[in-house]
């Protein structure tokens, strides 16, 4: 007997670009409806870090020069990273509802059901950041950036980065709390190891030196850059956040490809 | 439409599939029976393009499942819905990942509301649905964008009368239509009802078919009456109605009860697994 692989593995035949953006459209509406009727995880990561800025503002201050762009832009991007759980759970509810693979047998791709998911949290997530920035600038005295463009691509940048991490994580973790675990340890390491809690400047020599293995110092480096206008100096960061969301990006639309299989979740 | 050929599949020491073939003609239902293990479920996700087999052939229209996605319509044995998500909406959502367009999506979710009897609770949430009501919502989104080919995992397990109903209408209008339906179940009166083509898988095979007067006919039934003082005359015999009638006539008694039982699934599953194994 021989496995008919060649056709099995065939591409399906899912029409032209106007019909896969469609069905992404038809998943990322599906998707945004289940958003907006549970909103409170979203709204907490924007109300969060506004308290934060106010509270934190004047030790910063004190503590650094240029104190008030550090706590806006570092709180900004220590609460972005919390968008990986966003994603991560919204991917992982598939499983737990048993919904992915009735997806999976629809027209759609695997990458374009994983773009339909993530995209109403990719929007969630510019808009948060978009609301921090204005607050950053109209409350804490963040200077006005001068190219405002750079910092919204910026912003978009480090989402893409975010949400495939989070889709990564969902495609091998094994349970919500396994998730959460990740999410809660990891947004906190990588945020305080990238500089986003503490200024690297008064972090101890170790922590210096490794917080480049961090996406979150690239984050914020690629923020203030930004907010400065520096477009050279976005580049860098820029370029290690695009390959690391192009590399967790890919992992997981391959891996979601497959499915869990009929094991639940433990 | 159908063509399946020589699946084997392999769960580590467990053999779901061992050799299993089945061909489904477009307008046909066919009934797969086999108690649990016995494959049905594996084969469905292989015809669905979800998981590979180790070996074997699967063609629909003449092509690989993952070549005709589209065009299968798929309602697992589970209920796999978005507790948030109203029905109207998983509707659309699986009417517009099939490439309906509006106005055709708006017309098969209407078409789909009312044989599935749908129409009352369009905008509740699933969550809040019953277990029918969930059965039949699971149902219309494998309809929703009139598939070729419906593989239906025992759509009716713990449904009330209602639901089971509603989903013997909406299978033989759809067979009626011309397409292809494997339809999974352990209530043969579903598959008469249906007119069904009766499958019966045995570890992972397909072991015998036809209708159920095929399967059955040398299959005794089993005749028994209870006479006004109790005493009880049982026979068992292939002809249960006939052997009633012969028995009425020759009777002399008051008769407080008659029961005529017809072989049922798990007579048919005993008496091939006898012949299989010899």
């Amino acid at each position: 007997m021989s496995v008919d692989t060649a056709l099995i593995d065939t591409p399906p035949r899912t029409g032209g670009t106007f019909d896969a953006l469609y069905r992404i459209a038809a998943v990322a509406r599906h998707n945004t409806i289940i958003r907006l009727r549970d909103p409170g995880q979203a709204i907490s990561y924007i109300v969060m870090p506004m308290v934060l800025m106010l509270v934190l503002k004047p030790l910063y201050v004190r503590a650094v020069d240029g104190g008030a762009t550090q706590v806006s832009t570092g709180l900004m991007v220590m609460f972005s990273v919390f968008a990986i759980s966003l994603a991560g759970n919204a991917i992982l509810s598939e499983r737990t509802w048993r919904t992915w693979d009735r997806l999976r047998v629809s027209k759609a791709a695997s990458a374009e059901l994983l773009l339909g998911k993530i995209l109403p949290i990719f929007v969630i997530m510019v808009v948060q950041q978009s609301v921090l920035l204005i607050y950053g600038v109209l409350v804490i005295g963040l200077p006005v950036p001068g190219a405002p463009h750079y910092v919204l691509l910026a912003i978009v940048i480090w989402a893409f980065a975010l949400l495939s991490l989070g889709a990564l994580l969902a495609a091998i973790v094994r349970s919500h709390g396994e998730l959460s675990v990740i999410c809660d340890v990891g947004a906190l390491t990588i945020s305080s190891l990238g500089g986003a809690l503490v200024p690297l400047s008064i972090m101890p020599e170790w922590a210096q030196t490794t917080a480049y293995v961090s996406p979150g110092y690239w984050a914020l480096t690629l923020m203030q850059a930004a907010v400065r206008g520096d477009l050279a100096g976005m580049l860098p960061s820029a370029g290690v956040l695009l390959v690391l969301g192009l590399l967790a990006g890919a992992f997981a639309a391959r891996r979601l490809a497959r499915g869990w299989g009929r094991g639940g979740l433990i | 439409m159908l063509v399946v050929t020589d699946l084997v599949k392999r769960y580590g020491t467990v053999q779901a599939l061992d050799g299993f073939s089945l061909n489904v003609a477009a307008g046909e239902i066919v009934g797969l029976v086999g108690h649990n293990g016995a494959g049905k479920t594996t084969f469905v996700e292989i015809v669905s393009g979800l998981i590979r087999p180790d070996s074997g052939h699967v063609t629909i229209d003449g092509r690989a499942p993952s070549a005709t996605r589209g065009q299968v319509g798929v309602a697992p044995q589970h209920i796999a819905l978005y507790p948030s998500v109203t029905v109207r909406e998983h509707l659309e959502l699986y009417g517009r990942l099939a490439g309906l367009r509006p106005v055709a999506l708006r017309a098969a979710i209407d078409d789909l509301a009312g044989i599935l009897r749908l129409s009352d609770i369009m905008d509740r949430r699933t969550g809040k649905l019953s277990g029918g009501q969930q059965r039949r919502t699971q149902a219309a989104t494998a309809l929703v964008h009139r598939p070729a080919l419906l593989l239906l995992d025992e759509p009716t397990a713990g449904a009330d009368l209602e639901t089971r109903q509603a989903m013997l209408d909406v299978v033989k209008q759809r067979a009626g239509e011309g397409a292809a339906v494997v339809y999974t179940t352990h209530y043969l009166p579903e598959l008469t009802e249906l007119q069904a083509t009766i499958a019966v898988a045995q570890n992972g095979r397909v072991i015998a078919r036809g209708t159920y007067e095929e399967l059955a006919k040398d299959l005794p039934g089993e005749v028994r009456v209870v006479l006004e003082d109790e005493e009880e005359i049982v026979l068992s015999t292939t002809e249960p109605t006939a052997a009633l009638m012969e028995l009425l006539g020759r009777l002399d008694r008051t008769i407080s009860s008659v029961e005529v039982r017809h072989p049922s699934l798990d007579d048919l599953y005993n008496s091939l697994a006898v012949h299989h194994v010899s």
